[in-house]
């Protein structure tokens, strides 16, 4: 049975950033890249970065904020009405 | 700038019972939700227990289409990777011994939070609580040091002399209180879930009753899964391989771990048996405390549910701890505006009644109620109790192949053999009963009538 992640979220697209990477403090660990239920970290040159799609992907689990202990991520959340929605439809 | 006498942020279980007591009590009360509607933002994987049907009329009230009722609860032992078969398993219905006629009666009943969290803020509207959606709470507004309103994104003010925060593990109201910055990696746990649609019929066939069942093995750590009327969730990987600091520790992928579980032919063939298709990806944070949390209250403010880190240690269950501190923090908010004091010190009364009340009594022994769960993750440890499991029920009950007496036997060696592992469990064992006798728990009433029924039943003569 094929369980395709992408496929299986839906997302209105946050209008503006939730998520903060402070990339002096980033030492680049990777505990972010190792949580994130939607793979959206990477590390590129020794520094996380972010998927620049996440604003219509991200869950808002904040695993990552929570995993972060350099405290170089910060995580809000999107403005109501946006992001993600579990409809189950 | 609009007024109320109280503020709940999330109309989540606990905002949503805190906005129903306090509008039954006759406050004038604001429920801010930032999702379009309640219960979108909550991944599902929910299973209510028994204990809310003791405790909330309105529950006992309540009929939702998702509804399926478990009467019995399965606990599947696999084998380690990459076999992954069933090795030994256990199936139990509620126990007669249970201290209500509930938790006789059934376990859980396994629903939608899409369904169960705008019900439950339909009844606090009902009640006379305003609901304003799509409303993010972005900042506290405090006089003499109190919490006395909040701002939502847009710069829109509301005013209120008490403020409930609802607002889940993440809670940024307890952050701009400056409560908590976040939870600890060892404080909290990743979870993801896999809904899966399903045929009821076929459902009502294959799973019936069985609505929850976990699956353990050497280094899984016990993930779960659960049924409703048209379909299941599969979530893991279970608490302790979920906890963020052992994530991070051991490099392991949450997610991928929830992928191999649900790759395991006995969850497979359990899919296929349903007809189950894959209809969405959810993942979610539990705070998980081996003891009551401290900083959950200040003057004017209250947390309740996930934001005050109630979820038990053991399962790390969490919807009826927070509707009860919903309704408790409520009632305290109530009393807090009789007497015109909504200082930290009268506010304290919270905590103090909650430590006392069910949903303190569930962290009781809770060091070592973590301890069992994590010898359930330890893949050595897991394996041995597997084995041992196996080697008694197999020696015990089902010893066809070799003769019966002989096989039973071999029992007492099968234990001495396994005196280490005993000695493991022993060790968690010994000091939980020993704390839960110092809490005064219902442990000795039940030590008196099992004595009296030995008293009764022994053919002492012989």
């Amino acid at each position: 049975m094929e369980i395709n992640r992408d496929q299986l979220v839906k997302v209105v697209p946050s209008p503006r950033d939730f998520i903060f990477l402070d990339r002096d403090a980033c030492d680049g660990c990777g505990n972010c890249v190792v949580i994130c239920p939607m793979d959206l970290w990477k590390i590129r040159k020794g520094q996380a970065t972010l998927a620049s799609k996440y604003r219509g992907s991200c869950l808002e689990c904040g695993s990552c904020y929570l995993a972060c202990d350099r405290g170089a991520i910060d995580f809000t959340y999107p403005p109501g009405g946006s992001g993600v929605t579990y409809e189950r439809t | 700038m609009k007024s109320y006498d109280l503020i709940v942020v999330g109309a989540g279980p606990g905002g949503s019972a805190a906005a129903l007591t306090a509008a039954e009590a006759g406050l004038r009360t604001l429920l801010l939700e930032r999702a379009e509607s309640p219960g979108e933002k909550n991944a599902s994987g929910f299973a209510l227990s028994s204990k809310a049907w003791r405790d909330f009329p309105f529950i006992r009230e309540m009929e939702l289409p998702s509804m399926r009722w478990c009467r019995k609860c399965v606990a599947h032992f696999l084998s380690p990777p990459p076999e992954m078969e069933e090795r030994f398993a256990v199936s139990s219905g509620p126990s007669r011994r249970m201290s209500y006629p509930e938790a006789r009666d059934f376990f859980t009943v396994g629903m939608l939070r899409r369904e169960f969290d705008p019900h439950l803020a339909g009844l606090a509207v009902g009640a006379g609580a305003e609901l304003r959606t799509r409303s993010l709470v972005t900042g506290l507004v405090r006089e003499s040091g109190r919490v006395v309103g909040v701002t939502v994104e847009g710069g829109e003010e509301f005013r209120a002399p008490v403020t409930i925060g609802a607002d889940g593990v993440l809670s940024p109201v307890a952050r701009l209180a400056g409560l908590r910055e976040k939870w600890r990696p060892h404080e909290v746990t990743s979870v993801c879930i896999i809904d899966f649609k399903a045929s009821r019929e076929v459902m009502d066939d294959v799973i019936h009753d069985a609505g929850f069942q976990a699956y353990f093995g050497p280094g899984m750590g016990g993930n779960f899964l659960i049924a409703y009327t048209d379909g299941v969730h599969v979530g893991g990987p279970g608490v302790t391989n979920s906890l963020v600091s052992r994530v991070v520790r051991s490099r392991s992928k949450p997610a991928r771990e929830l992928l191999e579980t649900v790759a395991a032919p006995p969850l497979q063939r359990l899919l296929r048996a349903i007809r189950a298709e894959p209809l969405e990806w959810q993942a979610h944070c539990l705070s998980w405390m081996d003891r009551m949390p401290e900083n959950i209250h200040c003057g004017g403010l209250m947390l309740v549910g996930d934001a005050a880190g109630l979820p038990e240690p053991l399962y790390a269950e969490g919807v009826w701890q927070a509707m009860y501190s919903g309704r408790l923090a409520a009632e305290v908010a109530v009393e807090a505006l009789e007497e015109r004091d909504t200082s930290a010190a009268f506010l304290a009364s919270y905590r103090e009644r909650l430590q006392e009340s069910p949903v303190g009594q569930e962290f009781v022994a809770g060091v070592q109620l973590r301890q069992l769960f994590e010898l359930l993750g330890d893949p050595e440890a897991c394996g041995e109790l597997e084995e041992m499991a196996v080697d008694l029920a197999v020696h015990l009950l089902m010893s066809g192949q070799e003769p019966k007496a002989e096989a039973m036997a071999r029992v007492f060696p099968i234990l001495m053999e396994n005196i280490p592992t005993v000695t493991t469990l022993a060790r968690i064992y010994l000091p939980l009963l020993l704390q839960v006798g110092e809490e005064k728990l219902r442990f000795y009433s039940a030590l008196a009538r099992g004595l009296r029924r030995l008293l009764e039943r022994f053919p002492w003569e012989l």
